[in-house]
């Protein structure tokens, strides 16, 4: 689409545009009205010109009914249609301007001075490089009047005395009169085009803090639900193990397979309310732990630390980075729940020896962590959706059926917690790559 | 002598899940709902090992408790096994070894209560 639709370009802001612009031209022809009839009263200007002129202002008060009329047909134009309408009205008003241009001298006339708001308003009223192509426009219109004046195809019409200008004070007036108008209107458009501006920005700010916090009674209930549930859960659990505990073989087989099942969901369920817990992390300033460490330190740790996990997967599990030391300044918890996250899915969701590869590097001012595997892959029509809370692709449910869908959404918020980014590159069945980028302050 | 466990935690379920536990392997099992009962209980009853729940009323009752029976000369040998959860809450992990300075307990034990733990860590600390 020509015109995609945003908040300062929508239907709703071109039509009143439309209708900001129909009533400008109100004025104008008002000024230009006015203007006949005291170039008239003054004397100045010869009176055919003057008649011309008011035959102008006529079409251009023909022409204005009509846009009107046609506005309330408009709601329901689309948005390219609604432009090619304000950019015919535009022209018009252009063609018209150089009429009157014309009329009154050409190159004498200070009325040239009125393009530049047309210009203005393009700019005001069109997205993108209008008020280029409008500029150009009124170069084309107004090197082409004198140019055609010039070569003698049309009579050049002398609109003031033949004496000199400055002799006559009725036109060191008039030129006044044009300069003070166009300063004004000036002002006034550029205020517009200001406020306009201020309101877009006003109504984003306040979206935003809006935004802000609706986030902040997530996080506050998400902190408190886990809280508040934890305990009666793991009482429950308590619980549960205690009356296993005693028992113990006596029992029905189903009874106890029963009691281990129960456990195991409670379990569960407290794993979750912990990974709800670790959403919130960092969004209180004391629960955060920066520190220097060694990034490749970190890695080496918990490659090895999910060694036999793989091992049991008869999977290859490797870890590859320069001989430096890549100093960091972060969050171990927060960094060890990522990079932890990332390695144990994908050894969860690789086949059998499978490959796994954990790669560091230094590109720019960034530390970028690769985790790679040759495993089942990710729809692309899924990924986008797999940092978003609770989210399970269609294969991770398809392989494990618990999982709180939790683990790359809290990824997301402590690599968020660095400033960082992450990334995913999958193809359906033959693997995925998450890429997480850190960025680093060079030390000076 | 049958040995005394005192339980301080206001869960009621979990103290009775413990309680069945502990008395199960023959330890005689009392216990108090808040810090305050807790610290009169010690006096009177002169546990052989307390049980402390970290988080009653407050965040960390548990801690301010644990230093009041440190601090009176009386009990303070008394083995304090501390119930947390807040290890898991805050992404802060206990260690009793390294934090032993300021965290005047003897050992920790995680909710959910495993029973065959909580028996372990009784029998290990209890007083001899």
């Amino acid at each position: 689409m020509l015109f995609p639709e945003t908040p300062t370009f929508s239907i709703a802001s071109m039509l009143r545009r439309d209708k900001w612009l129909i009533r400008l031209r109100w004025v104008a022809i008002l000024g230009l009205f006015s203007g006949v009839i005291l170039l008239k009263f003054i004397e100045l200007g010869p009176p055919s010109s003057l008649n011309a002129m008011a035959i102008v202002a006529f079409i251009l008060v023909g022409l204005n009914l009509m846009y009107l009329t046609y506005a309330s047909a408009k709601k329901q134009f689309g948005m390219s249609n609604l432009v090619i309408l304000l950019n015919l009205q535009m022209v018009m008003d252009l063609f018209l301007l150089t009429v009157l241009i014309y009329l009154t001298g050409s190159a004498e006339s200070p009325l040239s001075f009125f393009y530049v708001f047309h210009i203005i308003l393009a700019s005001i009223i069109f997205p993108g490089g209008f008020s280029y192509l409008y500029s150009l426009l009124v170069v084309i219109l107004y090197s082409g009047l004198l140019v055609i004046e010039q070569s003698s195809f049309v009579e050049h019409l002398c609109f003031f005395n033949e004496f000199h200008l400055m002799n006559d004070s009725r036109v060191v007036i008039g030129i006044w009169f044009v300069f003070v108008v166009t300063m004004m209107v000036s002002a006034y458009l550029a205020q517009n085009v200001t406020e306009r501006h201020r309101r877009v920005r006003d109504k984003l700010e306040a979206a935003n803090l809006k935004l802000q916090e609706i986030n902040e009674t997530k996080t506050t209930f998400f902190r408190y639900a886990s809280h508040e549930m934890k305990a009666p859960i793991a009482t429950i659990q308590s619980t549960l193990m205690v009356i296993e505990d005693i028992l113990g073989t006596k029992a029905d087989p189903r009874v106890i397979n029963m009691l281990n099942r129960a456990i195991g969901r409670t379990s569960e369920t407290i794993g979750m309310l912990k990974d709800l817990a670790d959403l919130t992390y960092g969004n209180f300033q004391e629960q955060q732990h920066f520190e220097s460490l060694s990034l490749r330190e970190l890695l080496v740790g918990l490659v090895s630390d999910a060694k036999p996990n793989s091992d049991r997967k008869s999977q290859t599990l490797t870890f590859t980075s320069a001989d430096a030391s890549f100093d960091y300044f972060g969050d171990v918890n927060a960094l060890g729940k990522i990079f932890n996250n990332l390695i144990s899915n994908a050894i969860r969701y690789t086949q059998e020896s499978g490959s796994i590869q954990v790669s560091l590097e230094k590109v720019d001012l960034n530390y970028v962590v690769k985790v790679s595997d040759d495993g089942q892959g990710i729809p692309a029509t899924e990924q986008v959706n797999i940092f978003k809370e609770f989210y399970r692709t269609s294969t991770a449910r398809k392989l494990i059926s618990e999982g709180t869908g939790l683990g790359l959404a809290i990824v997301m918020r402590m690599v968020e917690l660095h400033g960082g980014d992450i990334q995913v590159d999958s193809q359906e069945g033959r693997g995925s790559t998450f890429t997480v980028q850190l960025p680093f302050e060079e030390e000076l | 002598m049958t040995k005394k466990v005192l339980i301080i935690d206001d869960d009621f379920d979990l103290v009775e899940a413990m309680r069945i536990t502990l008395e199960a392997a023959g330890y005689d099992v009392i216990d108090a709902q808040d810090g305050e009962k807790g610290l009169e209980m010690i006096k009177s009853e002169s546990p052989d090992l307390i049980i402390l729940d970290v988080m009653m009323s407050s965040m960390d009752e548990g801690f301010h408790v644990a230093y009041k029976i440190r601090e009176d000369a009386d009990i303070k040998d008394t083995p304090i096994v501390m119930l947390t959860a807040v290890g898991n809450q805050t992404g802060f992990q206990f260690d009793p070894g390294k934090d032993a300075d300021f965290l005047p307990v003897d050992a920790f034990l995680e909710k959910p209560v495993n029973p065959k733990k909580l028996v372990d860590v009784v029998h290990q600390n209890i007083k001899v």
